[in-house]
C-alpha cells in the first residue's frame, strides 16, 4: 500500500466547515450531507472540505485536537511512555498534512502544529524501530501494537513482515524437516 | 513498471524455488567435495585430466556446483561426499557469534543464507549448529537493518537528502539482505515523497524519460 492510498482512506474522516453558500441536503452513496447554510458549521468528509476550500466556498474549523497546548501534552506523554500512546485521531499525520497544506490560513499557529506533529511522529517511529529490534532479537512470534496508526504501520510494515518471513523460514530449518525428503527416489 | 512485475523469490529453505533466478544463481556456487567412487569419462569436465576416456579416480578432490552435488548425493550409494565450505565451519561460526555486524557477507558468498540452508540437505553432524548460526546472523543483521534505518533517518531529517548513494552500506550485505534493505528504503522514501507532496504530482515514466526525443518522434511519425 502506498502513502497516497492511506491518505485516500484518511480523507473519509469528518471535519467541520463553515460554508458561505446555501445548498439543500445532498444524498451521497456513503451517507447524506448538509444542508449547507452560510455561516452555520456542518460536518463533511475531508475530501469535500478541501475541495470546497479550494473553490473558496467555505472556512475550515480545525479539529479539536489540532491545538498547540494539546499536541504538546501528547508529545510529552509519548516521550514518557514506553509503549505507544493513543493518538487523537487514527489519521493524525494525514489530517495534519492535508489541513495544513490546504487551509493553513484557518488554523492558528500552523507552523508550531506542524513541528509538534512531526516531533510526535519521529518519537513514535524511533520507538517502533526500537521495539521491532527487541522483537527480532528475542525471536518472538507475535506482538500487540494497539495504538499504531495505519500510516506508521504502512511505512515499516513491508520491511518488517518480510524480515520476519525470512526469519521464520530460517528457523524452520532448525527442526529436522519432514517435508524435505519428498523428492527422495 | 516494478508494480506489475512479480519475480519468483528465493526459497530459503531445504528446497529452492524451481523458477527463482536467485536460487538458480545460488545453486551454481561451488562446493568442496570428494569422489567416493570412480567416475568414468568425466575427467575432462571436472578438470582432472585431458582425454575424454579418462575417469576421475576414487578419492580425488572436486569442486562441484551445489546443484550437481545435490543430485549426486545419496546417503546409501556413496558417489561423492561433501565438505562444508570454510565460512560455515566452526571457526567462522565463532566469529559470527562474536559479532555478526562486522562480517562482510557479500564477500563471503553473495547468497550466504540461501546457500547455508541448502547445505542442510547433506546430512552433516554439524547441521543444527549451522542452522543456528545462520539464524543468529539473520537476527543480528535485522538489528543492523534497524540501525541503518535509524542512522539514515537521523541523517535524512538533519540534511534532508534521502536520495543519496547507499552503496557503501549495501556493499557488505548479501543478496537477501539487499532485497530487505531495498524494501525498507522504499517504505521510507515513499513516505517522505508523500510528505513533500511529490506523490500527488504526475510525472513521466522513467521508461519514457530514458527514451530520446528523437526516437520518440520516429515512433510518432
Amino acid at each position: 500500500m502506498e502513502p497516497a492510498e492511506v491518505e485516500f482512506l484518511a480523507e473519509k474522516e469528518l471535519v467541520t466547515i463553515v460554508p458561505n453558500f446555501s445548498l439543500d441536503r445532498i444524498h451521497l452513496i456513503g451517507g447524506d450531507l448538509g444542508p449547507f447554510n452560510p455561516g452555520l458549521p456542518v460536518e463533511v468528509p475531508v475530501w469535500l472540505a478541501i475541495n470546497l476550500k479550494q473553490r473558496q466556498k467555505c472556512r475550515l474549523v480545525p479539529p479539536e485536537w489540532m491545538d498547540v497546548g494539546k499536541l504538546e501534552e501528547i508529545r510529552d506523554q509519548e516521550r514518557k511512555e514506553d509503549t505507544f500512546t493513543p493518538m487523537p485521531s487514527p489519521y493524525y499525520m494525514e489530517l495534519t498534512k492535508l489541513l495544513l497544506n490546504y487551509a493553513s490560513d484557518n488554523i492558528p499557529r500552523a507552523d508550531e502544529i506542524r513541528t509538534l506533529v512531526k516531533d510526535t511522529w519521529d518519537t513514535r517511529m524511533a520507538k517502533l524501530r526500537l521495539s521491532a529490534d527487541s522483537f527480532v532479537r528475542q525471536q518472538e512470534a507475535h506482538a500487540k501494537l494497539d495504538n499504531l496508526t495505519l500510516m506508521e504501520i504502512n511505512t515499516t510494515g513491508t520491511f518488517l513482515t518480510q524480515a520476519l518471513d525470512h526469519m521464520y523460514k530460517l528457523r524452520a530449518n532448525l527442526q529436522p524437516g519432514e517435508s524435505s525428503h519428498s523428492q527422495d527416489f | 513498471m516494478s508494480d506489475s512485475y512479480f519475480p519468483v523469490g528465493p526459497g530459503l529453505g531445504m528446497e529452492e524455488n524451481f523458477l527463482s533466478l536467485d536460487d538458480i544463481l545460488m545453486s551454481q556456487e561451488k562446493l568442496p567435495g570428494r569422489a567416493e567412487s570412480a567416475l568414468p569419462r568425466l575427467a575432462v569436465l571436472l578438470g582432472q585430466g585431458a582425454g575424454s576416456a579418462e575417469s576421475v579416480p576414487e578419492g580425488s578432490k572436486l569442486e562441484i556446483p551445489l546443484w550437481l552435488a545435490k543430485g549426486l548425493h545419496d546417503s546409501k550409494r556413496r558417489i561423492i561426499s561433501v565438505e562444508l565450505p570454510k565460512i560455515y565451519k566452526e571457526a567462522w561460526r565463532t566469529v559470527f557469534s562474536a559479532d555478526a555486524n562486522v562480517v562482510d557477507l557479500h564477500k563471503m558468498g553473495p547468497y550466504y543464507y540461501g546457500f547455508g540452508s541448502q547445505l542442510l540437505n547433506f546430512e552433516n553432524p554439524e547441521n543444527p549448529e549451522i542452522a543456528q548460526t545462520i539464524l543468529q546472523a539473520m537476527t543480528l543483521v535485522c538489528f543492523l537493518q534497524t540501525f541503518i534505518a535509524r542512522f539514515r533517518r537521523i541523517m535524512d531529517s538533519s540534511q534532508n537528502a534521502y536520495n543519496e548513494d547507499t552503496s557503501a552500506l549495501v556493499a557488505r550485505l548479501d543478496e537477501l539482505e539487499r532485497a530487505l534493505f531495498q524494501v525498507g528504503q522504499k517504505g521510507l522514501n515513499d513516505f517522505q515523497c508523500w510528505e513533500k507532496g511529490q506523490a500527488s504530482q504526475i510525472t513521466a515514466s522513467s521508461l519514457v524519460q530514458n527514451y530520446g526525443k528523437r526516437k520518440l518522434a520516429e515512433v510518432d511519425g
